[in-house]
C-alpha cells in the first residue's frame, strides 16, 4: 500500500493538487464537509422519523423519498471529493489505520442506506404498519446515526493517526 | 485583550487539552458532527424557503421539526469550538480566517433575526405556499452562502494557525505571527502566505 501511495503521489493529477495545495486541499475538504452535513442532515431526519420524533405527519415512505436521494447524492459527492483527497495526499490518507477503518464503516453505512431504501420500496405497507414501530428498527436507526458520527470522527483522525499507537502503519516510519 | 487571551490559554482546562493526545482531535471531530447537523438542518429549511424541496409540507411544521436540532448542533459546535479556541487563544484571535468566521456567524444571526422579524411574523399567509415571499427566499439564499462561508473559513483556520504544541515553552513569549508569516496585531491584514501544513 505504501508503494502504491508513493507511486500515486508521482502521477500528474496528484502533482497538480500538491503544487497548488494552498487552495486545492482546503477547497476539496470544504466541499467534503458540505457533503458530510447533507448526509448527516438526511440521516438524522430519516432516523428521527423512524423514532417518531419528527415528520410524524408524513409516512416513512414520504420522508425517505424526500431525503433518500439527497443522502445517496451526497455520498457520491463524498466519494468524488474523498478520491481527490486520496490522489492529492496518498501517503497521508492510505498509510493510516483511521482511513481503512473509516472505509469499512462507510461501506457498511452506505450498504444499510441502500438496502433500507430498497426494502421500503418493496414492502411499503409492512414497513409503515409494523416494522417502523418495532424497537429493533428504532435501535437500528440510532445505530446508523452513531455509525455516521463515528465515520466523521475517523475522518478527522486520519490527520492524527498516531492516537492508534502501534495499530497505525504511520507510527515508527 | 492580550492579557485576557494569555490568561485564557494558561487556564488549567486549556493546558489539559493541549497536553492530551486525544482531546484536541476529539474536539475537532465533535465540532464537525455539530456543524454537520447545523448545516444539514439549515439546508433543509432554506431549500423549503427557496421552493426547492419539501414543498408538500407547511413551513411552520418543517421548521418545528428541524430548527431545534439546528440549535442543538450549534451548541455542540460552539462548546467544542470554544474549547479549541482557548488552547491557543492568542494565535486564533489574530488569525484572519478566525475573524472572518466570527463575522460570518454574526451575519448568520442577523440574517435569521431579519427573517424572524419580517417574513416569519406573517407565516400564516404563506405557510402552505410552495414558493414563500421574496424576502424569505433572499434570507434563505444568504443563509446558505453565509454557512458555506463559515465552513470554508473554519477549515482555513486549521491550515493557517497551527495548534499549540503540548507543554509549549511559554507560548506568551513565542512570536507566532512571525512564525506563521501572519500579520501582527494592529497591522493591516496581508494576503496569507503559503500553507504551513
Amino acid at each position: 500500500m505504501r508503494d502504491f501511495a508513493l507511486w500515486l503521489a508521482t502521477t500528474s493529477p496528484s502533482v497538480f493538487i500538491q503544487e497548488h495545495n494552498a487552495w486545492t486541499i482546503p477547497a476539496i475538504q470544504s466541499v467534503h464537509i458540505v457533503g458530510i452535513a447533507l448526509v448527516m442532515g438526511s440521516v438524522l431526519m430519516i432516523d428521527l422519523r423512524i423514532l417518531g420524533l419528527a415528520w410524524a405527519d408524513q409516512t416513512l415512505r414520504q420522508t425517505t423519498r424526500r431525503f433518500g436521494p439527497w443522502l445517496t447524492g451526497s455520498l457520491w459527492l463524498l466519494l468524488a471529493t474523498g478520491l481527490l483527497m486520496v490522489i492529492g495526499e496518498p501517503v497521508r490518507e492510505l498509510v493510516t489505520f483511521s482511513f481503512w477503518l473509516k472505509m469499512t464503516l462507510v461501506a457498511i453505512g452506505a450498504l444499510v442506506a441502500v438496502l433500507f431504501q430498497r426494502a421500503l420500496r418493496r414492502h411499503e405497507r409492512q414497513w409503515e404498519d409494523t416494522l417502523v414501530h418495532r424497537s429493533s428498527v428504532k435501535a437500528l436507526a440510532i445505530v446508523t446515526f452513531l455509525t455516521w458520527a463515528c465515520i466523521i470522527v475517523l475522518g478527522r483522525l486520519i490527520a492524527y493517526d498516531h492516537v492508534w499507537g502501534s495499530w497505525s502503519p504511520a507510527v515508527g516510519q | 485583550m492580550t492579557a485576557l487571551l494569555d490568561w485564557v490559554q494558561q487556564t488549567g482546562l486549556a493546558v489539559q487539552i493541549r497536553d492530551s493526545l486525544f482531546a484536541f482531535p476529539l474536539l475537532e471531530s465533535v465540532h464537525v458532527i455539530g456543524l454537520a447537523i447545523v448545516f444539514g438542518t439549515v439546508a433543509i429549511v432554506d431549500l423549503r424557503l427557496l421552493g426547492l424541496a419539501s414543498l408538500d409540507r407547511p413551513f411552520g411544521r418543517l421548521a418545528g421539526d428541524t430548527l431545534k436540532w439546528t440549535l442543538g448542533g450549534f451548541v455542540v459546535a460552539a462548546v467544542t469550538g470554544t474549547l479549541m479556541f482557548i488552547t491557543n487563544a492568542a494565535v486564533y484571535f489574530h488569525n484572519v480566517y478566525f475573524r472572518a468566521k466570527v463575522i460570518l456567524l454574526v451575519l448568520a444571526a442577523l440574517n435569521a433575526l431579519v427573517f424572524e422579524l419580517t417574513a416569519r411574523r406573517a407565516v400564516a399567509e404563506w405557510d402552505q405556499a410552495p414558493s414563500p415571499p421574496p424576502l424569505a427566499r433572499a434570507v434563505a439564499t444568504l443563509s446558505l452562502v453565509i454557512w458555506i462561508g463559515v465552513i470554508v473559513t473554519g477549515r482555513m483556520i486549521g491550515f493557517t494557525a497551527t495548534r499549540a504544541a503540548a507543554t509549549a515553552p511559554s507560548p506568551v513569549e513565542t512570536n507566532f505571527e512571525d512564525l506563521l508569516g501572519l500579520p501582527a496585531a494592529g497591522e493591516p491584514a496581508q494576503p496569507s502566505g503559503k500553507n504551513p501544513e
